[in-house]
């Protein structure tokens, strides 16, 4: 549970869970992405199977077990997700009212080097861009099963199979994106300053005071 | 076999709704595969002789001229798969009769064995569980309620997927035509893939496939999966032979009977070239497991993982509202996470 830890300069931003959880979808969402592109004939195409030590990603039936194994630990992981927060009600990521505008205002701020708007625990952007991502994994998962349940040999309607299939491989271009786009978002210094969070969980407590005053006013009420 | 057996149930039971579905839905229907219930051809390798006062085979120039508006009319010049040098064309090897090429989608080989000369017609098997269609990248390759495995020519992009996935190499492609010429073509995509689609048209009219009308031998019969496969049981055992299509790739819609057996077919096949290496040309492998059914143990996983989620989440999630409670944290709640 996140929590101020005052005599350390820091505040424990991720506790472990989320962490494990962090990591298990983005380890997953990669190797799906890997090996959802050695199931477009691709990797022979351009020549990726002559590198060295990269032969086998011709072999469809290597990078399909990949994908389901990939499979398994995302799908645990996004309903892990959605229960565990959807009971604790924990709503950080959801977005509010007006998170449109105000990311508008904090990107000038920080390319004009003004003063932003004081943040809760997220960024409004940071509530943008987890709709994004947790639609477009919803959107994976879902037309995925289909075609989990399609290739264990139930015969499904036509269409149902090409537009799933159609799906999948939008959601895969859109996670594409949407992965480099968040790596992308560390380029920016101050948000270089969260990215320790997720390894060992914490961030420095002046960080906090200063960009996240909201998210630090509640920290406070609630360890008095 | 056991595996098998489960997989057709399902695919049986939900064929079988369709199949009411569709009788409902168009009043009477006349023969089974009209009413797409799964049909099978047996292809009886003892009536079968080539036709060998014949140029072509009856059943090829049938296949022929039934599906010659279908074959590819590639715009030239046609581009190299970028980055690689050449591309796949046949259009200037139409006349092609002994291979499987976008242009021929039926062939017969010859081959001797023990003296005897044998000659099989080879097409596409119409897999149960057919592995081209399964992992088809764009989903265009159907599995009908009658059997057929059909490939939608306006929505190939020619990656020639199903032909590596395929146990006998059977889709071949042509290059310079289809939908990826609209997009990316020098980057992207690679002509459309042709096979035999079981005559599908005629199928659902309750005819029989062109090639099983036009053999004068009577060597291919057509009719409903279940009596079809007792038929080459029966002949089989009929003739002290063995049959070949019931079990390999987790089973078909095609059944060959034989005389000689399919091990001493396919490595005849293979020592006298009939086989070349070559894309079009297949031997008789035995045993051929479906690899995608191999998977289905993942598969399973992948639909169990959220219900094994939704417990371990609920309880973790409740004990980290109880230790909250006793840390005794009773303002405000959680918050966020
Ligand atoms: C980050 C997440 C994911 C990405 C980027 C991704 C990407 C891809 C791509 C590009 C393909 C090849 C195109 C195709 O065959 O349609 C593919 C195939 C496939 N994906 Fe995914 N995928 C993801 C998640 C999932 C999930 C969660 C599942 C299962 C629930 C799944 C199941 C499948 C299956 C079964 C196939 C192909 C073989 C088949 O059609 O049976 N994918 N994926
Ligand atoms: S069933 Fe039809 S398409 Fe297939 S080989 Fe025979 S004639 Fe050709
Ligand atoms: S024989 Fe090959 S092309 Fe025909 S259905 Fe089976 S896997 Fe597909």
């Amino acid at each position: 549970m996140e929590k101020l830890l005052e005599s350390e300069g820091k505040v424990l931003r991720h506790d472990r869970t989320v962490r494990i959880i962090h990591w298990l979808i983005a380890l997953s969402c990669f190797v799906l992405v890997f090996s959802g592109f050695g199931q477009m004939p691709v990797y022979k195409r351009y020549m990726i199977t002559d590198l060295p030590g990269l032969t086998w990603t011709a072999d469809y039936f290597i990078t399909l077990k990949m994908h389901y194994v990939a499979a398994v630990i995302l799908v645990f992981a996004s309903f892990w997700h959605v229960v565990y927060h959807g009971i604790r009600r924990d709503n950080g990521l959801v977005p509010r009212k007006g998170d449109f505008g105000e990311s508008v205002r904090i990107m000038k701020a920080i390319i004009t080097g003004g003063q932003e708007p004081p943040s809760d625990k997220y960024l409004a952007e940071q509530r943008l861009a987890y709709v994004f991502m947790a639609g477009t994994i919803a959107v994976l998962i879902l037309t995925g099963i289909i075609k989990t349940v399609k290739s264990m040999g139930f015969v499904l309607p036509e269409g149902l199979v090409f537009w799933s299939t159609q799906l999948h491989n939008l959601g895969a271009a859109l996670i594409v994106f949407g992965i480099v786009a968040h790596l992308g978002a560390f380029i920016v210094p101050a948000n270089l300053k969260l990215l320790g969070s997720m390894f060992h969980g914490k961030v420095d407590l002046e960080y906090v005071k200063h960009r996240h005053s909201i998210w630090y006013e509640k920290l406070k009420r609630r360890s008095r | 076999m056991d595996k098998i057996s489960r997989r057709s149930f399902f695919r049986r039971t939900v064929a079988a709704g369709a199949a009411g579905a569709v009788i409902m839905a168009k009043g009477a229907a006349s023969a089974n595969g009209a009413a797409g219930q799964p049909m099978a051809t047996v292809i009886d390798l003892t009536r079968c002789d080539g036709c060998a006062n014949q140029n072509t085979p009856l059943c090829v120039a049938a296949c022929q001229s039934k599906n010659r508006s279908r074959f590819p009319e590639p715009v030239k010049p046609i581009m190299d798969y970028w980055p690689r040098k050449g591309f796949e064309d046949w259009s200037d090897k139409k006349g092609l009769r002994d291979r499987l090429t976008p242009y021929n989608w039926l062939y017969v080989q010859k081959v001797t064995v023990d003296g005897k000369t044998v000659y099989a017609p080879r097409r596409c098997m119409h897999c149960d569980e057919p592995t081209c269609a399964y992992l088809c990248p764009f989903g265009v390759i159907a599995k009908n309620g009658d059997g057929s495995v059909v490939i939608d020519p306006d929505g190939c992009f020619g990656g020639a997927k199903c032909r590596d996935v395929c146990p006998w190499g059977v889709p071949m492609r042509q290059a310079g035509v289809g939908l990826y010429l609209k997009l990316a073509p020098k980057l992207g995509g690679g002509g459309v893939m042709y096979k035999c689609d079981m005559c599908h048209d005629l199928v659902k009219q309750g005819k029989n496939p062109a090639c099983v009308t036009a053999c004068p031998q009577g060597a291919m019969t057509f009719g409903d999966r279940s009596a079809m496969k007792q038929l080459a049981e029966a002949r089989s055992k009929e003739i002290g032979g063995y049959v070949y299509g019931a079990s390999e790739n987790g089973g078909t819609s095609t059944f060959y009977v034989s005389p000689v057996s399919f091990a001493a077919i396919d490595r005849a096949l293979k020592e006298q070239k009939v086989v070349d290496g070559k894309p079009g040309r297949s031997g008789m492998p035995l045993k051929v497991e479906n690899k995608v059914d191999q998977l289905d143990g993942w598969a399973t996983g992948v639909l169990l993982a959220p219900v094994a989620a939704v417990f371990a989440a609920g309880r973790a999630a409740y004990k980290s509202l109880a230790s909250e409670k006793n840390a005794g944290d009773d303002s405000d709640k959680g918050g966020e996470s």
